[in-house]
Formats: C-alpha cells, structure tokens, sequence
C-alpha cells in the first residue's frame, strides 16, 4: 500500500497552503527524514520530511492550493506496483480541486495521517517581507536549517532578491543572524471524546490528541482530562500524552528539534554555570502592592518577569553579555529581546519578549502573559518566537534551587530563575529570617570570560537588591 | 452425587445472577446457575415486577376515578383484591419462566438449592457438586426486621406479605418512607386505605433530592396519607385483629402495619466465612470490579451492598463476568445509578441532590414545573417538577430530579446524557419532540441557563 504524502498543517489558523517545490522529483527515491517537499502557506514557509522510505509519485504539481490534510502525493515501497501516472491527480491550473483525504487514503487515514511535522518554521521579517512569503532555495533552507540560521532574515541575492545558499553561508558569519525557534503543532484527526472532555480540555489548554482515552472504545472521558492536567502539572508537558513504561518513542518533531539544538549548543560552546544568591525581599514587597495594584487591570506581574526585567536592564551595561560567539568575530547585538522558556506539552518553546530592557514591569507582564497564552494555545505569532538575544528559564515553581540551563544557540547567556525560600541573613550576630534566591547564570566562554560575566550577574542580583531601580 | 466443571458458577438467579450467567454465556464460557427458590429473583417474583403489577392497578383506578374531569361518565370503580394480587402473581410466574427459558437458550446449567461453599472453587448444590474457576456470589437480599418490631405475617407485613394482601386494611401502617415503603403507601392508598406513613429520616425518600422528596410529601398529604417525618415508631403489639403502635409517645390502632426498613445481605448459611470472603456490615465486600478478598470468588447486587438496584446488579454481573475474562470493564460509577419510585407521583433521579452537588462547588439549578408543559395539561396530570444541577463552571450535568407523570420513563434521556459526559451546550442543542412530557426536561436545563422558553 502506497503511504500518503500530506499537505501537512502547521498553525491553527492555516486554510491553506500549497507545494511550492518537489525536492524529490517524481519517480525519485526518498528515504525515511528526507525533504521531500517544501510547503508555502501565507504565514509561513516550511520544509517537509518524508515519513516513510520509498519512490515518491507526485498528486499534485507546484503551486496548486489545497487544504491542510489534503494528499500531494504517495510514497510507493520496494516491491509495489507503481503507475506512470496517478490517477486523479488535479492539473496545476485546478486549483479548485480538493481531495478529502479519507476518499482517497487507500490505507486508513488514521494511520498514516502526519502527527507531527519535523521542521523549523521560519521567522518571517517584517521589514523585507510583507506578505510573509519569503522567496528561498530548498538548498538554502537546508543549510539554514543546518546551521540554526534564520533565513527569513537573511538577504537573498538569487534572481529576484531569492535567498541561496551563499547567502545563508554568509548570514551565519554576520551578526543578523538570530536563531530560528522550533514550532510544533500536532495535526490529525480528532480523536473520539465526550463533550465534557472536550470543553476541559480546551479550558485547561490541553491538547486532546495527546490523550489516551479509557472511556468505551478508548473514548476520551472527563477523568483522562483531570489525570492529565494532574499529571501534567507536576511533571510538566511529556506526561499529558502519556509515555508508558516499555514504550518507544521515535525521536521526531519538536523532540528531534530540541534533542539537536540542545546537543549542538553543548558541542560548540564552551557554556559553563555559576550561581548566586540574591535578597528578595524587597522583589517580594515590590511584587506584593504592584499585584495590589494591578488588580483592576488583572494585570499580575510574575517573579520571572521581574527577573526578566532585571535581566534585560543588566545587559544594557553589559553587552557583551548581550552577543553572539561567530568564530571569527563576536558580534553585539543592538537590541535586547529576552526569550522565556515555556513548557509545553509537546515540548519546550522560546517566545520573545522584544526589547525587554525599554519595557516598563506593567507591560512586560501583559506581554509574557499574552505569549505564555499564545504558546499554548499554538497561537504564536511567527515574530513572537524569533530574535531573542538572551533567555530566561525557570524552573521555581518545582522547587529547583540551582540547575545549569543550556545556551540557546547562538546566544551567549541564558538564566535560570529558582526557588524564593527562607534564607537567612546575619544582622550582626543575629540571624535574619529572608527571602531568598539563586541565579543560575550559563555563558559561553568563548565570548566573555568569569570575571565579566560575574559582574553581570551581580549587576542582575543588585538590581533584584534594590528592584525600585526597575520601575524608573 | 454428581460433580461438574465450569468456568463460572453463579449463585443466585436475581436478575444480577442471571445477567452475569447469560454474559459469561455469549463470552464462551460454560456456565452452571444456582438457585434455592425461583428464577428471577425478588425483583421479578417479590419486587419490581409485581409491584409494579398492583400499582398499574392503582393507577387505572385512579384515572377511572378521575375520568370525570376527561369527560368520561364512569361509576366508581370496585376492586377484587384477589383477582388484583392474582395478577400480580401471574405477572412474576410469566416472567420467571421466561427466565427458565433463558437459561436452556443460553446452555446455562441450572442447580436447585441451597449453595455451600466448600472451598474457593467448590460449590455444594444438594447431591451436584460444581467446580468453578470463578463464583459469583449474587444471593441477594432481604427484608430487615427491627430489633423492637418484627414482621410477623398476620399483621405485621414484610414487603412479600404487603404483595399479597388477602384483606384490605382500613388504617394502614408504614413504617419506612423509603422507595417500597412510598410505593406500598400509594398503592393502598389509591384502594382506599387510610395510611399513615412514618419516616425516622427527616424527609421522605432520604435517598432523593430534598426539594422533590417534600414536593412528593405535599402530594401524598393531599391524597389523604398522613406522613410523619423524623418520628420512629417505638413499640408495636398485636391483640387480635388490632395492632397499636407507639408512635411519638402516643399508641395509635391500625388494622396492619408494613415494615419496610431497608434490606440485609443474604450472607449466610454460605460458608462465605470459611473460604475467608471478608463482610462488613451485612454486605459482602468487593473492589470496583467485583471481586471478593479471595480470589476468583466474586460478589454483585444487593449482596454486595447499597444501592439495592436490579440494574445495578445486573450491570455488576456484567462487570464481574467481563472481568473474568480480561475485558477490562468499566468499573460502576455509582453517581449514575438512575432510581425510580413508581409511586403516585412518581420520582425518578440520577446523580447528585442539590445539597450533595452543592458541596462540591459552584452549581447551576434548573427547574420546569409540568405545570407550564402543554402535554401535561392535555392529559391531566401537571403535578410534577423536571430539576436539572449543572457544575458551574463545566457545565456538567451532574444530578436530574424529577417528579410527576412518566417521569421512571424519561430519566434514561439524562442517563444517556450524563454517561456520555453531555455538557448544557449539548442538551440545549437536542431538539425534544413536541407535545411530550419530555419537554420539561429540555426547559429544566434551559432554565439552569437562564433561557427558559415557556415559563
């Protein structure tokens, strides 16, 4: 049986999307992780893999609008029959013609529809490219890929201002180069739930196709939604969908992303970790009116978001904290836009806070808020994710006290915020119950040494000393 | 002395007993079924079924009362006590051999007697001996006595005696207010017995929720009853044809009283304790798949504790059988058990009272009296409420409370509805026919919401 190739849907708010290039021409052998076509939608530009090995039969030519979902064409394996031509195929010119997926699946769909899609999604820069369409070589996204370039901000000198592979060489020897984030969005079908399942599933910002129903027929029930966001709480995003002793589970998507990224950053830099402990408080006190404050305005201005602040503040007088390690060069970057890590239950994203250091604490809370909403909803803006020049991650809320966050290539610094506890400061000889809390600074080495990067960081702890500092 | 293997032996063949035999049937097992009295158990031959025979009897005498009001010119109706309990026992016998049939159609072997344990997997049924992979222990329930009163059967009535009347009390006695003792209250009151119906609990009813157990108090009270809440009856002495009972320290005489203070566990006289099957408070113990402390012996139905419900026995049998054979059955979620009362009114509810559901957090609360429901004034019945209860903030629908006509008929649509986990959005969005009963229901969760059309 011939395996679908799908239009695959990346995005809630994605109607349609074409094929704007075959990387594997029909007729060709494709093998299992290989590009096999590249997806153009209004939003977003994105490189598909083949999720199975075979000769791929091209349904569709370039160019033809479909619905996500919809069959581009079919991976034929060793031994099959495979026609010249196949049937049914629309012309380039019908671009009217939709195929629903389930009519012409000759194996079920719920088989061999794409859960996840392994691919960078590219930033697009809304100063050279308007429409969101960004016009790139396979080539060229490839090696962007490879390499962590964002090429959407890269400037193409192929016909017709085409971004080619030169050019992505080129970008990632130049300080415009800021790190492409990974999206995930799972697709496929809607698994069979009770309305009530459905309704706190969305509330609860949990995805449904991650859930294993236990209802009849493996129906997902109000109790597979109160046990996933219990678990899902203390143990964070991978146990909503469930992993099972004895289970395995194929490296791909979102995970394949991270697992790369994630090693590379280790493999290239010469990132190492200290910590130290700041005097909260006054950040306590400070937080405790402005929440009082805000209150009206349900706006409620978080621990890491006047971490956050600090942070940004800090890197003003630092920036060479605020850089990126090029090999030949280490550039400064002019902006400081902080990433927050969010957990979700596909994986871990990085939206931006842009130009975080300009940002009074009032609005930085509205945004964090509305990008931790946004991330989870999968709802994130394609600039939300893109140009973060340093990162925060948190790891309080569990209890964590110290830990060594990993760099997210290619920045320089990335700080991990911990546990407020009762710490003890010495009044004299008398022991003064305070709240307490350690930075766990990680800088690559390679572009500032100990002694600078542990003046940053008791820069970021005076400030957090002394937080009145952060609100003028 | 004859011995046989099987894979599961049920004892007892209520309709928990029979149901789990006929599903381990279908499964492929073979099945051996032990029964000391008759098929069907008390709810075919004592219970539900006849029950339901006298009060059909009750109901077509009232509406011939009542047919006056329709138009109808009818002298009053008389009734055959006998020919009425005849019918009643008639009912059963049909339905039991029905039962019998059952049995041969689904190759169940059937064992007549008393069943003893002599271990785990062995059985004694007068001179058979049954070895079974698996028992079902399904021997039901009885009757409860109160230490001070015991029913006697002249004139003091335990709910068997009450089915088959062979004299229509003038002043009649019921103790308990519970679901057989307010279906015994209605059916000798419609005949014309003046009752007194005595409840310990401070509502009638004690398992419905409060608002519906006081409305279906006011109705009783209104067909004549005399209903006495949160009061015990202390004494009962039998002179003749005269019984006097102590009630709130004044002795009252009646022609007879019914006792009807719950049930106890038919746990005896099985070797339960000798096999090592753990009992706590007259009931046999069991996890949410039925299974006993020992291994491989199960327990359903009544014997297995409160709600005393033949559907919940038959859905048990059904989850022991599946189990048995590694179905992985749903366990029983007891806040879906629907209950009927087939008094007049009747009552009908599933899942939690206002009160229960209340505590658990923010709730919504509709209601729709049958009074506003064009069907239950075309056919001369608007006394009855349709209460709905919402979690607030999921819109679950968590409890359904209904009482007045055909209501035991229209609970299943909220069954159906809470099992299927139905928020309000989906009840909104059914499209009940028009003109029914059943459209009471749909305005009840309408009116939980705010948008009730007709009242």
């Amino acid at each position: 049986m011939p395996k679908e190739i799908y239009l695959v849907k990346v995005g809630m708010s994605m109607t349609e999307g074409m094929v704007s290039e075959w990387f594997v021409q029909d007729g060709s052998q494709v093998k299992k992780g290989e590009l096999v076509y590249a997806l153009e939608t209004e939003k977003v530009n994105l490189d598909v893999d083949a999720d199975y090995s075979g000769t791929v039969k091209h349904l569709v030519e370039v160019g033809v609008t479909l619905e996500p979902g919809d069959v581009v064409g079919y991976i034929f394996e060793a031994g099959e029959d495979i026609p010249d031509t196949l049937a049914g195929a629309p012309a380039a010119a019908s671009a009217e013609t939709k195929r629903e997926p389930e009519a012409t699946a000759p194996v079920p769909a719920v088989a061999a529809a794409p859960e996840t899609v392994s691919a960078s999604v590219a930033a697009s820069d809304p100063v050279v490219s308007q429409d969101g369409h960004i016009k790139s070589s396979p080539a060229a996204r490839r090696l962007a890929k490879e390499l962590g370039v964002d090429y959407t901000r890269v400037a193409g000198s192929g016909p017709g201002g085409r971004i080619v592979e030169a050019d992505v060489q080129a970008a990632s020897q130049r300080d415009a180069v800021v790190p492409a984030a990974p999206a995930e969005i799972a697709t496929g079908p809607e698994p069979k739930a009770s309305p009530l399942a459905k309704r706190l599933a969305s509330e609860r910002g949990i995805d449904i196709r991650s859930i294993q129903g236990t209802g009849p027929g493996g129906r997902i029930v109000q109790s597979d939604i109160e046990n996933a966001a219990v678990t899902g709480v203390s143990t964070g995003a991978a146990a909503v969908s469930g992993p099972r002793a004895g289970e395995r589970i194929p490296v791909k998507g979102m995970r394949k992303t991270i697992a790369s990224r994630m090693h590379h950053s280790l493999q290239e830099s010469a990132q190492l970790t200290m910590d130290m402990e700041v005097n909260m408080d006054d950040v306590v006190k400070m937080r405790t009116s402005l929440v009082e404050e805000w209150a009206n305005e349900g706006v409620k201005p978080t621990y890491t978001d006047i971490v956050i602040k600090a942070v940004a503040k800090a890197l003003r007088a630092h920036p060479m904290m605020n850089s990126q390690f090029l090999g030949s060069e280490i550039a400064l970057m002019t902006e400081i836009n902080v990433g927050m890590a969010v957990a979700l239950p596909e994986g871990l994203i990085v939206p931006v806070v842009r130009n975080a250091d300009q940002l009074p604490i009032k609005e930085l809370a509205k945004e964090t808020s509305r990008l931790a909403i946004a991330a989870r909803e999968g709802a994130l803006g394609l600039d939300d994710y893109a140009g973060g020049t340093f990162t925060v991650t948190a790891l309080g809320m569990y209890g964590v006290d110290s830990f060594t966050p990993i760099i997210n290539e290619p920045q320089t610094g990335i700080m991990g915020v911990n546990r407020i506890f009762d710490g003890v400061e010495w009044n004299g000889d008398k022991p003064v119950k305070t709240k307490k809390m350690n930075l766990s600074l990680t800088w690559d080495h390679r572009a500032v040494d100990g002694a600078p990067a542990a003046e940053y960081l008791v820069e970021v702890r005076n400030l957090l000393q002394s937080p009145y500092r952060l609100l003028v | 002395m004859s011995e046989h293997n099987v894979d599961v032996l049920v004892i007892g063949g209520g309709p928990g007993g029979y149901t789990a035999a006929i599903r381990a049937s279908q499964l492929g097992l073979s099945v051996g079924l032990a029964e000391r009295a008759e098929l069907g158990g008390v709810c075919l031959n004592w219970g539900c079924i006849p029950t339901k025979s006298l009060l059909h009897t009750a109901d077509v005498m009232r509406e011939a009362m009542t047919a006056g009001e329709l138009g109808l010119e009818i002298s009053k109706p008389k009734f055959n006590l006998k020919k009425v309990v005849k019918r009643s026992r008639d009912v059963a016998a049909q339905l039991s051999g029905g039962i019998s049939h059952l049995m041969r159609k689904n190759k169940i072997i059937v064992f007549v007697g008393d069943a003893m344990f002599q271990d785990k997997n062995t059985v004694v049924v007068g001179d058979d001996t049954i070895i079974a992979d698996n028992i079902i222990v399904a021997t039901g329930a009885r009757a409860r006595n109160l230490p001070h009163i015991q029913a006697d059967g002249d004139r003091v009535w335990d709910a068997r005696s009450a089915m088959t009347p062979t004299f229509m009390p003038k002043e009649l006695l019921i103790i308990g207010a519970g679901a057989i003792g307010v279906e015994f209250a209605s059916f000798y009151n419609t005949l014309g017995a003046k009752v007194t119906l005595v409840e310990v609990m401070d509502q009638i009813l004690p398992a419905e929720d409060s608002e519906i157990a006081d409305l279906a108090k006011q109705s009783f009270i209104k067909q004549g009853m005399e209903v006495l809440t949160g009061t015990g009856v202390d004494e009962v002495k039998v002179t003749g044809k005269t019984l006097t009972a102590l009630i709130g320290g004044k002795n009252r005489k009646f022609d007879a009283a019914i006792l009807s203070v719950g049930v106890s566990g038919n746990i005896e006289d099985l070797g339960l304790e000798a096999i090592g099957v753990e009992v706590d408070r007259g009931f046999i113990s069991v996890d949410e798949y039925q299974q006993t402390s020992v291994d491989g012996v199960y327990a359903i139905g009544d014997v297995a504790g409160v709600p005393c419900l033949a559907h919940k026995a038959s859905h048990e049998g059904i989850i022991a059988v599946e189990g048995i054979v590694g179905e992985m059955p749903h366990p029983l979620n007891r806040e879906r058990i629907p209950g009927c009362t087939y008094s007049h009114p009747q009552i009908a509810s599933i899942g939690l009272s206002e009160v229960q559901a209340g505590e658990r957090g923010e709730i919504k609360v509709g209601r729709f009296p049958l009074l506003a429901n064009g069907k239950a004034v075309a056919v001369n019945d608007t006394e009855g409420l349709v209460k709905t209860i919402f979690d607030a903030s999921t819109g679950s629908l968590l409890g359904a409370h209904m009482i007045g006509p055909g209501v035991t008929e229209m609970i299943q649509g909220f069954a159906v509805a809470i099992g299927l986990e139905t928020t309000e959005a989906e009840l909104m969005e059914t499209i009940f026919p028009h003109p029914t009963l059943s459209e009471a229901m749909h305005e009840s969760v309408l009116s939980a919401f705010g948008r009730t059309i007709n009242f």
